[in-house]
């Protein structure tokens, strides 16, 4: 279906970090901006971690304010939960063809007021929350997502009509479609951001098969303060962890997964989250074993020092995952390059795999712009314009254009909005 | 003891005429695991003249804002108090949700119960104190009256102190962007530390090319004004107006002018580039001048300077052959191509040592601090793909010249870096890791094995094993240390951080703006950047000052200090106590048909700071927003116990 053509300045693709900072900074120039997001909520990555480093700020506190002043910036106007299903030069400036996803709600009738999510009886395994929590079939992403507008999960609804009857507005529309409409703009960010590399291609680390290996986002949210236990908790038994490891590389700097780069932020990650956990969990044992730690930014070098001085462990040596142990523990073993070479085998209540990070894209998508052997979009002069694509008027933010961490993502989101906006000038 | 209390907060009749809605944020649950978010409102909700008590995870989310932007609209509430975070982080975000709700966005108070109480506090006592911290600004915000920001036009001018990569690219961004733009650089070249660089890693772009390009669109831009050999030596004004004074001299004796050749040789043409000096910008001067120019924003991309080895520090200056990595790099560009063995000045050389960390990373109790007490404690985060880059090159052009890095971590994080490190390795590059605890040690070879040096270490890779590289060459991988600003610092009061850096307002809600409004920062003199982080970090800058400059105006916070007229008997005890030159002077007006002197305010100077306040004998003069009555009621609210009287037993029943 079809529905019309709509105009803007600019159009940011991506509503994480990245996109929000960029078309914050295209909108206080006083262009109208186009911001489509391929969720439900904008907020991106960030939104769903417990703190950032080096100042171990909430990430909750930075990103909302972003959000709500894009959500109520009079030129931003949010297209989320569409994807893009083309982008094509149109004269000097380019055409976007949009699919807006239904959500089976109607996004204008809709108010937020969750009565259908309490209503529903469905349970469903909440990737928000890094599976460890549930949320029902119908539901408003999560407690702070913009816009507040519930969707329904239709591989999981099973149509008993309970959230259409509760709902105040009549907002439910079981027989929503895809809307297809066009975006055209003089110019384009693109801030795709990025996924994890998947745990299932590495047999070395339990191929997601062996219990109490959890991920580094999943560890974001039994960390974040509205987390799914509200403290950090062996998954398999809820057990309060008395060891916790961290394998840095799990997935970067690899050959065998296809990922040969480093992925850039894995090591602070990983030390903020042990600083973190050594709050929570002020009696465990945490160690990271890592290849070389990359404490490169800003305060960096000094954070991870004091994560040292604090008695988190750091182990040079790269780990396999052997199996489970008794008690529920994930068993692994290594060479100690430090103790004489010798092999060691070690258990921990909890193992953590510092993943890497791959473009944000669905297997077979096509990027917006060409990318580079990484897959990442490439970017043909990367010392004197980091932002700029090799498709004219395209520019780019964030880790869409390689792994980086929050604080350089945003010095290039303003650099992709200064390039944009001198591009609207020309 | 009940009664007074309630006729303090009904005081003034202020209750009853205005109406304080007072919302409580979890936090997630930062504030909320540690205060007792429910008895806080249940409590907070008893004092007279807050109308509504509201509680949200994250206030200042979405849902959270349209919880007072809810009240504000249906007249619930007129003055609005959050209690929530640092009021730095997200005052502004509810101020502008008043705004948006049709508000003043000045009826607004903050309580601090994160920072002030739950990450410090527990328990009860941290329950405690979040009430009286609420119940002062509840009462202050009671008192607080709708005021107007002050708009200032803005110069659509900026001035770019620094004409290296960072500073050129902020300033072509900004000049496109219809711009007036000023580089201040003390030399007479443009193009900064980047043009000793021979190659820029890891793409291996050229310097001198990059540097051209950018200084070429700089210097035939018809917006762009460059000033060589020059300082800002005076400072004034405010974001939009400043004034700054610019003293220019005859290039000074150092290093680049002088070997550009202006004795002997003619002056390079104009756009011309100079090797390891950097584009000539034109005519420099015999006789030194001063001007000032008026502009509305501060750019600051002052850059580094790389760190200088101590005298012996790894054989530095103690031993011929032991040289910092600019200078090998130098050397290298320099060299003869061809032939299997790098050779230097006549020189072979068979083997390079290369030592990583030299004045990064340092630790205290194992490095040695500086003269003035100061350890380099951060990363460099470039000298490791710029130390790999050399190896590799090396190791390529004259392959029978054999390369050791020393290091402890290497730190390729960036794009097409890791790939360097492979391919450095796949070169035969040989990677000794070492403990910062025993670094390596260079020394003169005593053996006649045609070395001139050696360098040994303990080596982790290969389990502690002691290995000894004899070598020919030793290079540092010298840190960056910051550029010395010390005189912008000081006239411009500027932060800097521990690590000597300029200090941003916050890496990543404010990360190019300094806390002097309308001073930004780009590029190395920030942090520790390579070429394309600058150019990144110099347009984000330029995005920031170019919102400002394209709406011609900046608004600035009305909390400046107002004179009452009829107070006013002209002591001038305020004008001294004044710490801003400007904001306050004595003026001739007439008082009842004779002349008298008055205090008058200049807003666009003041700082709010209050120290007029302070000393007026007549309580003639307060600061808006801030006045001396809103503090009294704070003060009464937070040491009045009435909140808490049922807890108590009562003595006496009145």
């Amino acid at each position: 279906m079809e529905s019309g053509v709509k105009k803007f300045d600019a159009l940011v693709l991506g509503g994480g970090i990245a996109g929000l900072e960029a078309a914050l900074n295209l909108a206080e120039l006083n262009f109208s901006v186009a911001v489509v997001e391929k969720d439900a909520s904008i907020g991106g990555k960030m939104i769903r971690l417990s703190k950032v480093f080096p100042t171990l700020d909430c990430a909750s506190c930075i990103t909302t304010p972003k959000m709500a002043a894009a959500a109520h910036h009079n030129n931003i106007t949010l297209f989320t939960y569409c994807d893009l299903v083309s982008l094509s030069r149109n004269g000097r400036g380019l055409r976007a063809q949009i699919r807006q996803k239904p959500r089976y709600v109607d996004a204008d009738k809709c108010i937020g007021c969750r009565q259908c999510e309490y209503a529903c009886p469905v349970y469903v395994s909440d990737p928000e929350q890094g599976d460890f929590a549930a949320r029902k079939a119908v539901y408003i992403p999560f407690s702070n997502a913009i816009p507040q507008i519930a969707l329904i999960d239709t591989q999981n609804c099973m149509l008993c009509g309970k959230c259409e009857k509760v709902c105040p507005t009549g907002a439910v529309d079981y027989l929503q479609a895809p809307q297809d409409f066009t975006i055209e703009s003089k110019t384009a960010v693109i801030a795709t951001g990025f996924d994890v590399t998947p745990v299932e291609n590495k047999p070395l680390y339990g191929a997601g098969k062996i219990p109490n290996v959890i991920t580094a986002l999943q560890m974001e949210r039994l960390l974040a303060p509205h987390g799914p236990y509200n403290r950090v908790l062996r998954p398999s038994d809820g057990k309060l962890p008395d060891s916790v490891a961290y394998i840095q590389c799990a997935g970067s700097r690899d050959q065998t997964t296809g990922i040969p780069y480093c992925s850039r932020v894995c090591c602070m990650y990983a030390i903020k989250q042990a600083m973190l956990l050594s709050g929570s969990l002020p009696l465990a044992d945490i160690t990271i074993y890592y290849i070389d730690i990359r404490a490169f930014g800003k305060g960096y070098e000094q954070f991870y020092q004091n994560a040292a001085a604090m008695g988190i462990q750091f182990v040079k040596a790269k780990p396999v995952i052997v199996g489970s142990g008794e008690g529920g523990g994930v068993v692994l073993r290594y060479e100690a390059q430090e103790d004489g070479g010798r092999i060691v085998t070690a258990e921990h209540d909890l193992v953590v795999l510092s993943l890497g990070l791959v473009p944000g894209r669905a297997p077979g998508e096509r990027a917006a712009a060409p990318t580079g052997p990484d897959g990442f979009i490439a970017v043909p002069r990367p010392r004197t314009a980091p932002a700029v694509t090799e498709v004219e008027g395209v520019f780019v933010a964030g880790t869409a254009c390689g792994p980086k961490d929050i604080v350089d993502t945003i010095a290039e989101a303003g650099a992709a909005a200064m390039e944009a906006s001198n591009y609207l000038r020309e | 003891m009940i009664m007074a209390g309630e006729n303090e907060y009904g005081k003034e009749g202020a209750a009853g005429r205005r109406k304080v809605g007072v919302y409580v944020c979890h936090c997630g649950g930062n504030i909320s695991d540690h205060v007792d978010v429910g008895e806080v409102c249940r409590r907070i909700e008893k004092i007279p003249g807050v109308t509504s008590v509201q509680n949200n995870v994250f206030m200042c989310s979405d849902p959270g804002q349209e919880l007072i932007m809810k009240d504000i609209r249906s007249g619930a509430a007129d003055r609005v108090v959050v209690a929530s975070c640092a009021p730095n982080l997200h005052e502004a975000t509810f101020r502008n949700a008043i705004s948006r709700a049709g508000g003043n966005p000045y009826i607004y108070e903050h309580a601090n119960i994160r920072e002030q109480v739950s990450w410090v506090h527990h328990g009860a006592a941290a329950t405690e104190k979040a009430i009286r911290l609420i119940a002062a600004a509840a009462a202050k915000a009671e008192r607080l009256e709708p005021l107007t920001p002050i708009r200032l036009e803005a110069l659509r001018h900026a001035t770019v102190v620094g004409g290296g990569i960072a500073g050129l690219k902020a300033a072509i961004d900004l000049a496109k962007r219809g711009v007036e733009v000023a580089i201040i650089e003390t030399s007479p070249f443009l193009g900064g530390r980047a043009a000793q660089l021979d190659r820029l890693a890891p793409s291996g772009e050229s310097a001198a090319q990059v540097i051209s390009e950018l200084a070429g669109r700089v210097l035939n831009h018809k917006s762009i004004t460059v000033h060589t050999c020059a300082r800002i030596r005076t400072y004034q004004g405010y974001i939009g107006n400043f004034r700054i004074g610019i003293g220019r001299e005859a290039p000074g004796g150092s290093g680049e002018w002088n070997e550009s050749g202006k004795k002997d040789k003619p002056a390079p043409a104009r756009g011309e580039f100079v090797p390891f000096a950097g584009v000539y910008a034109g005519e420099v001067l015999e006789i030194p001048e001063e001007f000032s120019i008026d502009t509305g924003i501060i750019l600051l991309a002052t850059g580094f300077k790389p760190y200088e080895p101590r005298r012996g520090e790894y054989g530095y200056k103690e031993f011929e052959g032991v040289v910092t990595l600019p200078e090998f790099i130098k050397m290298l560009a320099l060299a003869g191509r061809g032939g299997d063995t790098l050779e230097i000045g006549g020189r072979q050389i068979k083997s390079v040592a290369m030592i990583h960390c030299v004045g990064s990373r340092m630790i205290p109790g194992i490095h040695e601090e500086d003269e003035n007490g100061r350890l380099n404690e951060y990363c460099s985060r470039t000298c490791c793909t710029a130390t790999l880059q050399t190896a590799t090159t090396i190791r390529k052009t004259w392959p029978r010249t054999n390369v050791f890095e020393f290091y402890r971590d290497i730190r390729t994080y960036g794009r097409g870096q890791e790939e360097l490190y492979a391919e450095a390795a796949r070169a035969s590059v040989m990677f000794l890791r070492f403990d910062p605890e025993e670094p390596p040690v260079v020394g003169k070879s005593e053996d006649n094995d045609g070395y001139a040096l050696y360098a040994r270490v303990k080596d982790k890779l290969t389990f502690g094993e002691e290995i000894l590289a004899p070598v020919d060459l030793v290079v540092l991988s010298a840190g960056m240390e910051p550029n010395d600003v010390s005189d912008m610092v000081a006239m411009m009061k500027l932060p800097v951080g521990a690590d000597r850096f300029l200090q941003e307002v916050h890496p990543k809600l404010r990360p190019v703006e300094l806390s002097v409004a309308g001073i930004l920062l780009a590029g190395t003199c920030q942090a520790p950047m390579d070429t394309g982080e600058a150019c990144a970090a110099a347009s984000a800058a330029a995005v920031k000052a170019s919102a400002v400059l394209s709406r011609g105006y900046v608004e600035l916070d009305p909390f400046v200090a107002e004179v009452d007229g009829d107070k006013c008997r002209g002591t001038g005890a305020c004008v001294q106590a004044c710490l801003k030159e400007g904001a306050l002077e004595l003026v001739e007006t007439l008082d009842g048909g004779e002349k008298a002197l008055r205090a008058q305010v200049n807003a666009a100077f003041c700082i709010g700071c209050g120290a007029c306040a302070a000393v007026c004998p007549e309580g003639a003069i307060n600061v808006k927003g801030w006045t001396l009555n809103q503090y009294e009621a704070m003060l009464d609210a937070i040491v009045s116990d009435d909140l808490f009287e049922e807890e108590r037993p009562h003595a006496t029943a009145g």
